[in-house]
């Protein structure tokens, strides 16, 4: 047993709050760090401690993350998803440090968190895979590849996921400069610009499989259904998925505790698959790090999974794996403008006001005041909600975005709510092309509400006060009184 | 934080108003909307001949070049806001005038990136 008494949290936003959040629960200390831009965030004032590290970049200098850990006598580094979640190069240097890392190890990170090697390892056990190629370092290669397995092809980073760096193909026209963009998008991303090929599989579902392994052996918790896509980023996820049988079910987690136990995974991964229409499934990749919609299966697991990681990490058994309760929807309440072309929003958090209801999780970046900056993610929060089935999951989730309300940026909110209430997502049909396929116009707002614009108009929003200073007289940071977070 | 009542249809309904120097944002029911003031620019029309920043971000490329003659749908500047990356394409057939920002640059909502005239007459496409 390797004990861990303080954790490093080297990542920023809902995520680092969620994991401070159970750090507390379990009477481990936590260290933040932090950006400059980032210096008031909440997971910063949520943290025990919270070291500075500077650039909006330097959640991606494993050098000075490192060293704050050490200085600050941190026992383990949990990277949360993202930044350097996925780096093989960072968990060993952390583990050279003294630092336990909460995660696989940088073997198991090489084997199946990068793509092209995944696919080996998922073929070698066979497991089916996505026709294409593992090897494309320049647009030729991926011309040649995309020409033999037949467009429409798939440009995706080898180093990571989150549909950055990932690009459709539908010709070989289109290549070289998808090529291209899919290379920058991916060096900004994960640091690294490899990219692999893959034949376009449609229609078909996301279906993925969480597991837990101790480098033996691994425990599957059911699958998360994550088609509703945009973009290739996910938008609502939910567990279990409503278009796959028993039988599909325990195929794909005895697929996925397969690749676990052959190349040792320790620790909390994904293993994503794509699921045809006559229910064929293809392995896709393996996500080594908790990812984004890991609420659901907490919500019918019972289980913590940030919990389970600092336990596995620290040499502990794994959790026998509960039988799954009910239904969970999570929906990712992200900073763009869903009416015009997901624009990314950015500005300050004037209100905020999240609904109080039963068997409803939000997990959140942002108070009332926080600045949602350009240079990060658009995630701001997401809001999880059980059921009994998976109607009341969904009528739930529909009631709780209706009760909230985010003004100062645009956000994805009502877009969600069309999602929900939409046919296709009633009906249980949604496969990852699902919101592409159609179009989502805004619901008419009544006259009378927009007419509260007009009146309030005339009131300046921006006060001189009697020292000359500008002073935002609705920023809560100027009330005379207290004021509540998440009030 | 700001609550108001306002009466729909004999109901009387909960909306959220916060006021900013750039307009008023209003929440109703899950929809959030914002609704500008009223600026002399925006009176005025925006020009079909500047291409402005539609978010904040950072320009990662500029492919056009003062004086390049250009046809609509051409990608003339890219941004990347939160990771992703945007491409502001030319708004019709033209010329090039002057680029108003520079690789790497952080640029602001509504900023004018590039100004662009119409095309000069007889010119064609190169077959792109």
């Amino acid at each position: 047993m390797r004990a861990i008494r303080k954790v490093l949290v080297a990542n920023r936003g809902e995520i680092a709050c969620r994991v401070i959040r159970t750090l507390r629960e379990m009477g481990i200390a936590s260290l933040a760090v932090h950006s400059d831009v980032d210096r008031d965030a909440p997971h910063v004032w949520m943290a025990d401690e919270a070291v500075g590290l500077g650039a909006p970049r330097s959640y991606l200098d494993a050098t000075l993350i490192i060293t704050a850990g050490q200085r600050a006598g941190a026992s383990a580094v949990h990277p949360g998803y993202g930044f350097l979640a996925e780096n093989a190069q960072f968990a060993a240097a952390c583990e050279d440090a003294g630092l336990v890392f909460i995660g696989p190890s940088p073997a198991a990170m090489r084997a199946l968190g990068d793509k092209r090697a995944a696919r080996k390892a998922a073929e070698d056990i066979g497991v089916p895979v996505v026709p294409g190629a593992r090897q494309c370092d320049s647009p030729d290669a991926a011309a040649a590849a995309a020409d033999r397995v037949g467009y429409p092809v798939l440009i995706k980073a080898a180093g990571g996921g989150g549909g950055k760096g990932m690009r459709r193909v539908h010709s070989r026209e289109e290549i070289k400069e998808a090529f291209a963009g899919a290379r920058r998008e991916a060096h900004a991303a994960f640091s690294d610009d490899r990219l692999l090929v893959e034949k376009y599989i449609h229609p078909a579902r996301h279906v993925e499989v969480q597991i837990l392994g101790d480098g033996v052996g691994a425990v599957a918790l059911g699958e998360r259904e994550c088609s509703l896509q945009r973009r290739y980023q996910k938008v609502i996820e939910e567990s279990p998925s409503p278009g796959i049988d028993a039988r599909t079910r325990s195929r794909l987690c005895e697929a996925a505790v397969k690749l676990a136990a052959a190349t040792g995974y320790a620790n909390a991964g994904t293993v994503e698959f794509l699921v045809g229409p006559d229910g064929a499934f293809y392995f896709l990749e393996v996500n080594t790090r908790l990812q984004v919609e890991h609420p659901v299966t907490e919500a019918v697991t019972g289980l913590d999974l940030v919990r389970s990681q600092i336990e596995i990490a620290s040499g502990g058994a794994l959790p026998v794996p509960p039988d799954p309760r009910g239904h969970a929807i999570e929906a990712r309440l992200n900073a763009e403008d869903p009416y015009s072309q997901f624009l990314p929003s950015t500005g300050k958090i004037l209100m905020l006001d999240w609904p109080t209801r039963p068997q409803t999780r939000i997990d959140s970046g942002i108070v009332q005041g926080s600045e949602v900056h350009p240079f990060y993610d658009s995630l701001l929060a997401k809001i999880i909600c059980w059921g009994q089935d998976r109607e009341q999951a969904r009528r739930r989730l529909v009631t709780a975005l209706r009760e909230t309300t985010i003004l100062g940026v645009h956000t994805s909110q009502a877009f969600i709510i069309q999602l929900l209430e939409s046919e296709e997502l009633r009906s249980g049909a949604t496969h990852t092309t699902t919101i592409e396929s159609r179009s989502w116009e805004p619901a008419a707002v009544p006259a009378e509400v927009l007419q509260l614009a007009a009146r309030s108009a005339h009131t300046p929003a921006v006060l001189r006060t009697a020292g000359g200073a500008l002073c935002d007289q609705y920023s809560p940071w100027h009330a005379l009184g207290g004021f509540r977070m998440g009030a | 934080m700001s609550w108001t009542t306002v009466e729909i249809a004999g109901k009387v309904c909960r909306v959220a108003v916060e006021r900013t120097a750039a307009g008023v944002w209003i929440g109703w029911r899950g929809r959030t909307v914002f609704v500008p003031h009223e600026r002399r620019d925006a009176a005025r029309g925006l020009s079909e001949d500047e291409v402005r920043a539609p978010m904040t971000g950072k320009v990662v490329r500029v492919p056009a070049a003062a004086g390049m003659d250009v046809r609509e749908g051409d990608v003339l500047v890219i941004l990347e806001a939160m990771k992703m990356e945007y491409r502001l394409a030319s708004p019709h057939d033209g010329r090039v005038d002057a680029v108003h920002c520079a690789e790497g640059e952080l640029v602001d909502l509504g900023k004018t990136l590039v100004t662009l005239s119409d095309a000069p007459a007889g010119t064609s496409g190169d077959g792109r």
